[in-house]
């Protein structure tokens, strides 16, 4: 086994944390189940670590499998990147598409090899029909760097790809073979990001509301109430229910009733003239166009604004502006003055 | 018995009165037994006949009996308070039209497409089937308003539902549900179809099952076996039509080393017609049934 290759295995595998090591190990489906019964996981990490990769150097594990191995990582920890979204699409009456994954695998890998003679591409089945593409870079001389890879998380037949990439100059060329190899016309990096990949499918697939109406369930939307305490006391009236029922509807016809999909920020770039009801100010006669960049952080950034007019923060409805991210699917914005 | 001997042995004339006097005993004896069982049999006879009186008596009591209570029973109902009586059935009746109300608007799942009226418009269920097996529901919530918009729907993303609604939702809304209809309904018999082959029909199959999220390229490799000779092939399913659960193009290939017998041929042929016309888990199972036949046929 190539030096390179147990290093990688070896650095792979200290990331795991213990308590997924056995998961982990057990999806990879490279050791098998009498091997992995030979090691004592209740040494200190190094020290397993040392005797896993002596197992894989046995089992001449190659580039491949420990690749495979690192998607898995990043399958179980997704979270711990920034995904981003890109939309292809095809031109406008062309044939059905009738996706060959094998096809695909085999194009996208030559595409890449054609330009880059040294890169490591790697694909793992998902559920759904999905696939994992993991892209390690190298150039025409130098041989593919391991440890920043580019992931793609890619849904056939649909125009989305997600993608996580430290290396950002490499993004033109993967978006080219991904278009091709999968017989589309144009690919667009949307204005989406977040950590939270699952989110992000949800916005995209338009998966964010799934109750429905049916004669065969009983509906909880019927049963709507108020979050106003019942066992007050009859004689204590709330001077401003109507205005609490009216912002209770309209947060629940903005935002449905489902759960929001989780996004941690929402960014707006403006471009634009102060405006000012106050006749004159410094302000209001600049000529050039003020720049300013607003962000909103939260860990869960749609149930913050959710929250914002019940809890008496803000005015119900809310700008559209805010209220607009998982329809338009978008939460990086450019506003300039019309 | 000692008389019978000194009967025989001293002549005819003296025993032959003891045994005539023994003859006549023994035929009275008979005849008593006879009368006797005449007489019990006659007794027994007499028995049964009081029997069948008594029982008959019984019986026609029982019958009066029960003609007296329901002429009590008719009677007393009839004295019952009618407001009572009417009051009953109609919430009875009421309840029941009710229930069956519910139960027919959830049977309308069953005709494929039905929907329930909401507080913003309409939500349509389009419940798939294919060869009489019911499969997935989708829903399309839609909001009745100028222009007609879909609130939100879980039709699966490769369905073009863009398309169909660019061209029939603000026109001709029964185009549009019918046109999803038959594409949603198709994808599920090709799904269908692919998962059978999957789950029944593993063991014919040689290598995984290629398809894909449309379920409209299927790719797999079977073998047919005849005796000690296994013949392998692969074919390749193109479903250009979304709208039809059979495919629009089928090649099948022989994998093997020697070139194909002319018999083996019209078998190939014969393969491709077959995955043309009959849905593919019953083009399998015609197969798991006929190994037997084809081993006849061309031995």
């Amino acid at each position: 086994m190539d030096e390179i290759v147990a290093e990688f295995i070896r650095r792979t595998i200290l990331k795991i944390p213990m308590y997924e090591m056995m998961t982990i190990l057990k999806a990879w489906n490279f050791l098998s189940e009498n091997q992995l019964q030979t090691i004592n996981f209740r040494q200190r990490k190094e020290c397993l670590v040392q005797d896993l990769v002596l197992l894989c150097e046995e089992k001449c594990a190659s580039l491949n499998d420990a690749a495979l191995l690192d998607i898995i990582y990043t399958q179980v920890h997704r979270h711990q990147k920034v995904w981003d979204v890109f939309q292809m699409s095809k031109k406008p009456d062309e044939d059905i598409d009738l996706f060959d994954m094998e096809q695909f695998k085999c194009s996208f890998k030559k595409i890449l090899q054609r330009a880059l003679k040294n890169v490591t591409v790697s694909f793992r089945d998902a559920e759904e029909n999905a696939v994992w593409i993991r892209i390690a870079w190298g150039t025409q001389c130098t041989k593919p760097n391991q440890y920043k890879p580019t992931y793609v998380l890619l849904y056939p037949q649909t125009p989305y790809a997600f993608t996580s990439s430290k290396l950002k100059s490499f993004m033109p060329l993967l978006g080219q073979a991904l278009t091709v190899a999968s017989k589309h016309h144009q690919i667009v990096k949307m204005d989406l990001r977040s950590r939270h990949l699952d989110s992000l499918k949800a916005i995209v697939f338009k998966q964010c509301n799934q109750t429905f109406e049916d004669h065969n369930s009983i509906t909880p939307l019927q049963e709507r109430c108020l979050e106003l305490d019942v066992n007050v006391d009859s004689r204590i009236i709330h001077e401003n229910t109507v205005e609490k029922e009216r912002v209770q509807r309209v947060t629940q016809e903005t935002f449905g009733d489902y759960p929001q999909p989780q996004l941690e920020f929402a960014q707006y770039k403006l471009v634009t003239k102060f405006k000012s009801d106050l006749n004159g100010g410094i302000l209001a006669e600049r000529k050039e166009p003020l720049r300013c960049l607003i962000k909103f952080s939260s860990p869960h950034l749609l149930e913050a604004l959710k929250s914002l007019a019940p809890a008496g923060i803000a005015d119900a409805p809310l700008s559209p502006l805010l209220t607009c991210i998982p329809n338009k699917g978008m939460n990086y914005f450019k506003i300039r003055d019309k | 018995m000692e008389r019978a001997h000194t009967i025989c042995q001293d002549g005819v004339s003296s025993g032959g009165v003891l045994a005539h006097l023994e003859r006549l005993e023994a035929q009275v004896n008979k005849s008593h037994k006879k009368s006797e069982e005449l007489q019990s049999a006659q007794a027994e006879e007499s028995a049964l006949e009081t029997k069948i009186h008594q029982l008959r008596h019984i019986r026609d009591k029982l019958r009066a009996e029960v003609k007296q209570r329901q002429a009590r029973a008719n009677a007393s109902s009839a004295n019952v308070e009618p407001d009572q009586t009417v009051e009953i059935s109609e919430q009875d009746v009421l309840e029941r039209k009710q229930e069956n109300m519910k139960a027919i608007l959830q049977a309308y799942h069953f005709t494929g497409l039905s929907g329930k009226v909401t507080s913003r418009g309409v939500c349509v269920c389009i419940s798939t089937a294919f060869e009489g097996n019911l499969l997935d529901s989708y829903f399309v919530d839609l909001v009745i308003q100028k222009p007609l918009q879909i609130h939100h729907h879980s039709i699966p993303v490769f369905i073009p539902l863009e398309k169909i609604a660019a061209k029939y939702l603000q026109t001709d809304i029964q185009h549009f549900l019918f046109s999803l209809c038959e594409y949603l309904n198709a994808y599920s018999g090709r799904k269908y179809q692919a998962d059978q082959l999957q789950s029944d029909f593993a063991a014919l199959l040689t290598g995984p099952l290629q398809r894909n999220p449309l379920c409209n390229l299927l790719s797999f490799t079977y073998k047919v076996d005849l005796g000690d000779r296994s013949f392998p092939f692969c074919a390749r399913l193109l479903y250009k039509d979304l709208t039809r659960t059979l495919p629009t193009d089928v090649t099948v290939t022989y994998q093997g080393m020697e070139a194909l017998s002319t018999a083996w041929e019209k078998h190939r042929a014969s393969h491709e017609t077959l995955f043309c016309t009959v849905p593919l888990h019953r083009v399998f199972a015609s197969f798991s049934r006929e190994g037997e036949k084809l081993d006849l046929s061309l031995s």
